[in-house]
């Protein structure tokens, strides 16, 4: 580790692509019409934005919160700062970090300067000038790759024209909520027929706001444009709030290809209730490849429509719960024009106590024909004290569709143990190869050096030795 | 809207979810009037759970509730005419290759009546009315969760019964030929709301055949209710086929409820097929107690015009060993519409369970809707097998195009790919002449259907 690489906190003003934008402090504790002014004023949004985030808000407050998964009303909304400063959040100092979290830096291997940022206390130098090139390359192609709140006024007729038009502040209450308060988060716009060489991660894209609590997405890739998006990382998350809301919106044009890869790994005190959505439009593809294993409790549901003949969807749903856990994520596809396709793998393992659900809705209809699609999803659970459970929804409205689904729900099969323990593994090793081939589905798909740290996650969790 | 009388009345505007079917505490007076204390109180304990609850109480099926075509504003239930005691054997006897049978005609009993040498062997088949004053009557009618108490159109049963039928068998007695139950339904505005209970002692064998059929009485365009139940429990290595045909009229509206007990070593089989009503709301719990006990259930669908399923199956695994293998199929034409439910729960008692869901559609025409929810909860990793498949799709092109190439008619190759399809449940019934009705009553429905390409129905 080279000197170059010592942290110092907050070098983020001296950088050109910080959003120059001036922000309040923080906001009060709690959610009131004025915490969601107050936000828009200090972030100089044009009057929409503001009515619709107060739009966003009186939704908020009129939705009653999901039954259907439970644990939701541990959730203080009051005790929630809902806005803060980027360089607020950077004033901590690395003491404040839980030694909890600074062993599993250790375990996995994270470079030091990476570790605090990760762990939300400083800026990490080295990414910000591999970004600066990344930068460069990309507005050769012509690609908008920015935050979200830096979009809004840069480019503000393309950011209007799709904003909200995927996933609708009316969707759910945590969908109003992010509307309501939303800041940060990724803008991406590939123009028609561009191709982006290397996987954009959010990163590199370090300001901060990144991490941020209520981030809102939105990625426009127009006609026969190809992107591949990565977003969060294989080390845990340290938040400074215990509630994650973010909304992700993809709208993939006629023609276009788009595959967005999450790791999530927020600390286990978090609750992460994300909406996922994205618009397919004719001959395109999209493909969700979502990973979660952090949090006290995430909700997600990747979704595609599938609007245009043609389009193909492609989602891949890992979900590891440990002690205190409960991931209950899965997917959807929903089928609303000819000749679409989708693909829907889940992979989950469940252990010491953990509960992991899959809950899926595959939907085919009226005028959706020659639907071909698929759903698969197996359990692993490493224990009888844990639980697995899978709720898939199917829902058929047309008579020439073609769809299938299996499930099944195991344990580590003794035989496999003993082949590879007669191979000379120790029985850790064994458990830990099998639970690896079972999601090689899904990290088969990351890029290489995700993978090896993937693999790193999962050996961990495995051995009981993360936080 | 071809299959649409002109005389139909449209309902007013309401929720999926509204029952319009009005029982109150009227009609409960009138039924617990000079009935055992206890059975008062298990109606008026079930009344307040049916007020309380909500029509559907498990989240994940909420969306999916549509009571909007079981109109049942004018619906009252048969009222006074409850049965009372114990019918002298019928004159008529058994149907010849059955070992009894209990007939209902809309709402007065028709025959009660067993074999001979069944009935010396201590089989009893008694209605419910009659059989209130017996000793053992407490705890086999009050029998807590022998319905669902988080159902509430189960619990309306529960409280507002007026008909019904007890089937007991003695432990270790095999009653090889099928005991018939058959309900005649139809009459307009009347609510037939029935029990059926039945009790295998230990080692105990029997098969029960329900048919589910027109009084006769039924008019178009003019509604009525049959709600009815099937509460089983068996005792350690008992056996019980139960096969169930219903085939009630078009203006009939369904809800049924079926439980299951089932004890150490005892193997229930349930084959049951959908044909008529409008509007059905069924549901089957089971609950694997004993070790080494097993359910197979074989549920199927033909429906045609708008025709609506609603079947939700419940399956605990409890003991050791147990066995679970259920499966659901639907073939739908015209506008039809099925919901197969299914939940299968492993606790962590339930070491070594083979468990397997399966809910397999197939929507003939454009306007049919299939939805599937097969569901997994699982507390046990310690499974021979806990899986569950479904899928929905067309006939197959493949079996098509053998058929046709054996010289077999197109329209014929797709009846008999149907009929195969829904056969596993045909071939179960267990007597010879309403295996032939089941069949007939399939052909002529596929005739009628749109299934032959398209045709509307007339």
């Amino acid at each position: 580790m080279t000197a170059a690489r010592e942290i110092v906190t907050d070098q983020r003003e001296q950088f050109a692509f910080h959003d120059d934008i001036a922000y309040l402090a923080e906001t009060k504790r709690g959610l009131t019409r004025a915490t969601v002014e107050e936000i828009s004023a200090f972030k100089n949004e044009p009057d929409w934005m503001l009515q619709y985030r107060l739009r966003a808000y009186e939704h908020f407050l009129k939705r009653p919160l999901p039954t259907w998964t439970d644990g939701l009303d541990r959730i203080n909304f009051d005790n929630i700062v809902y806005y803060r400063k980027p360089s607020e959040r950077e004033e901590k100092s690395w003491d404040d970090v839980p030694d909890q979290i600074k062993a599993t830096f250790e375990r996995l291997g994270i470079p030091e300067a990476e570790r605090k940022f990760l762990a939300g206390v400083g800026a990490q130098y080295d990414s910000e000038v591999v970004y600066h090139s990344v930068k460069e390359e990309l507005s050769k192609l012509g690609v908008v790759f920015m935050g979200t709140d830096q979009a809004l006024i840069e480019y503000p007729d393309l950011f209007r024209k799709h904003f909200g038009t995927v996933v609708p502040a009316e969707d759910n209450k945590f969908s109003a909520l992010n509307a309501a308060v939303w800041s940060g988060g990724s803008f991406v716009y590939v123009p028609k027929g561009v191709e982006v060489p290397l996987p954009l991660q959010a990163y590199f894209r370090i300001n901060g706001e990144n991490t941020g609590q209520f981030e809102r997405t939105l990625i426009v890739v127009d006609e026969g444009a190809k992107v591949h998006y990565i977003e969060g990382c294989t080390a845990p998350i340290y938040a400074t709030e215990s509630l994650h809301v973010a909304v992700v919106e993809v709208v993939a044009l006629p023609g276009s290809k788009v595959r967005y890869t999450t790791i999530q790994n927020w600390s286990n005190d978090v609750y992460n209730l994300v909406t996922k959505r994205a618009h397919a439009y004719e001959n395109s593809t999209v493909e969700w490849i979502d990973a979660n294993t952090g949090s006290r409790k995430t909700v997600k549901f990747p979704a595609i429509y599938l609007r245009g003949e043609g389009a193909t969807a492609d989602i891949i749903s890992v979900a590891v719960a440990g002690k205190g856990q409960h991931q209950d994520t899965g997917a959807k596809a929903v089928h609303l024009a000819p000749n679409t396709r989708s693909r829907i793998v889940s992979k989950s393992v469940s252990k010491d106590g953990g509960r992991a659900t899959y809950r899926g809705q595959l939907k085919v209809s009226p005028g959706a024909t020659n639907v071909v699609a698929s759903v698969r999803c197996d359990a692993l659970m490493m224990d009888d004290i844990s639980r697995s459970d899978t709720y898939p929804y199917i829902d058929i409205q047309e008579d020439d569709t073609s769809m299938t689904h299996e499930a099944t729900v195991g344990k580590v099969s003794a035989d496999q143990v003993f082949y590879l323990m007669s191979r000379g593994l120790t029985e850790n090793e064994a458990t830990n190869l099998i639970v690896q081939g079972f999601l090689e589905v899904f990290t088969k798909e990351l890029p290489m050096e995700y993978a090896i740290e993937f693999n790193r996650l999962v050996k961990l969790e495995m051995e009981g030795s993360l936080g | 809207m071809t299959d649409a009388p002109a005389s139909r009345i449209r309902p007013a505007r309401r929720s999926p979810s509204d029952l319009t079917f009005e029982f109150d505490a009227a009609s409960l007076d009138q039924l617990t009037d000079g009935e055992p204390a206890w059975l008062s109180a298990d109606r008026r304990a079930a009344y307040e759970r049916f007020v309380a609850l909500p029509i559907e109480t498990n989240q994940l099926y909420t969306t999916y509730v549509d009571l909007r075509t079981a109109v049942l504003d004018d619906v009252v239930p048969w009222s006074g005419s409850r049965e009372i005691g114990l019918l002298p054997h019928g004159a008529a006897g058994p149907d010849p290759g059955t070992a009894g049978l209990a007939a209902f005609q809309d709402d007065h009993v028709e025959t009660l009546a067993l074999a001979t040498a069944v009935s010396a062997a201590g089989v009893t088949l008694e209605t419910l009315g009659g059989f209130i004053v017996d000793d053992a009557a407490e705890a086999l009618v009050a029998r807590p969760g022998s319905m669902p108490e988080d159902d509430r159109l189960a619990q309306l049963t529960r409280a507002g019964w007026s008909h019904g039928v007890i089937l007991r068998i003695p432990a270790g007695v095999k009653v090889d030929q099928p005991i018939v139950i058959r309900w005649a339904v139809g009459t307009p505005d009347r609510a037939l709301i029935t029990r059926t209970i039945v009790e295998l002692g230990d080692g105990a064998e029997a098969t029960i055949l329900e048919e589910l059929v027109p009084s006769g009485q039924e008019v178009d365009g003019r509604p009525s209710l049959f709600t009815g139940t099937m509460e089983v429990t068996l005792g350690a290595d008992a056996k019980l086929a139960v096969s169930s045909l219903q085939e009630l009229p078009t203006t009939v509206v369904a809800f049924q409820h079926r439980t299951a007990v089932i004890g150490e070593g005892a193997t229930l089989h349930w084959a049951l097929a959908q044909l008529g009503s409008r509007l059905v709301r069924s549901r089957v719990d089971n609950r694997l107690e004993g070790d080494r006990s097993s359910v197979e259930q074989v549920e199927i669908v033909f429906g045609g015009a708008d025709q609506v399923f609603d079947l939700t199956s419940y399956t605990r695994h409890l003991g050791r060993d147990t066995t679970g293998n259920l499966l659901s199929k639907g073939a739908l034409m015209d506008k039809a519409r099925s919901y197969m439910k299914g939940m299968i729960v492993i606790d962590r008692s339930a070491v070594g369970t083979d468990s397997f869901l399966g809910e397999f559609g197939m929507n003939l025409a454009k306007s049919t809707r299939s939805v599937a929810i097969p569901s997994l909860e699982i507390d046990q990793p310690d499974c021979r097998r806990a899986a569950h498949a479904s899928s929905v799709g067309p006939i197959d092109e493949t079996q098509l195009f053998y058929l046709e190439s054996r010289g077999i008619p197109p329209d014929d190759a797709r009846k008999f790919i149907v009929m195969g399809f829904l056969e596993p449940v045909v071939a179960r019934v267990p007597v010879a002449d309403a295996q032939v009705r089941l069949r007939v009553l399939l052909e002529d429905k596929w005739q009628v259907g749109s299934g032959t390409g398209g045709v509307a129905a007339a």
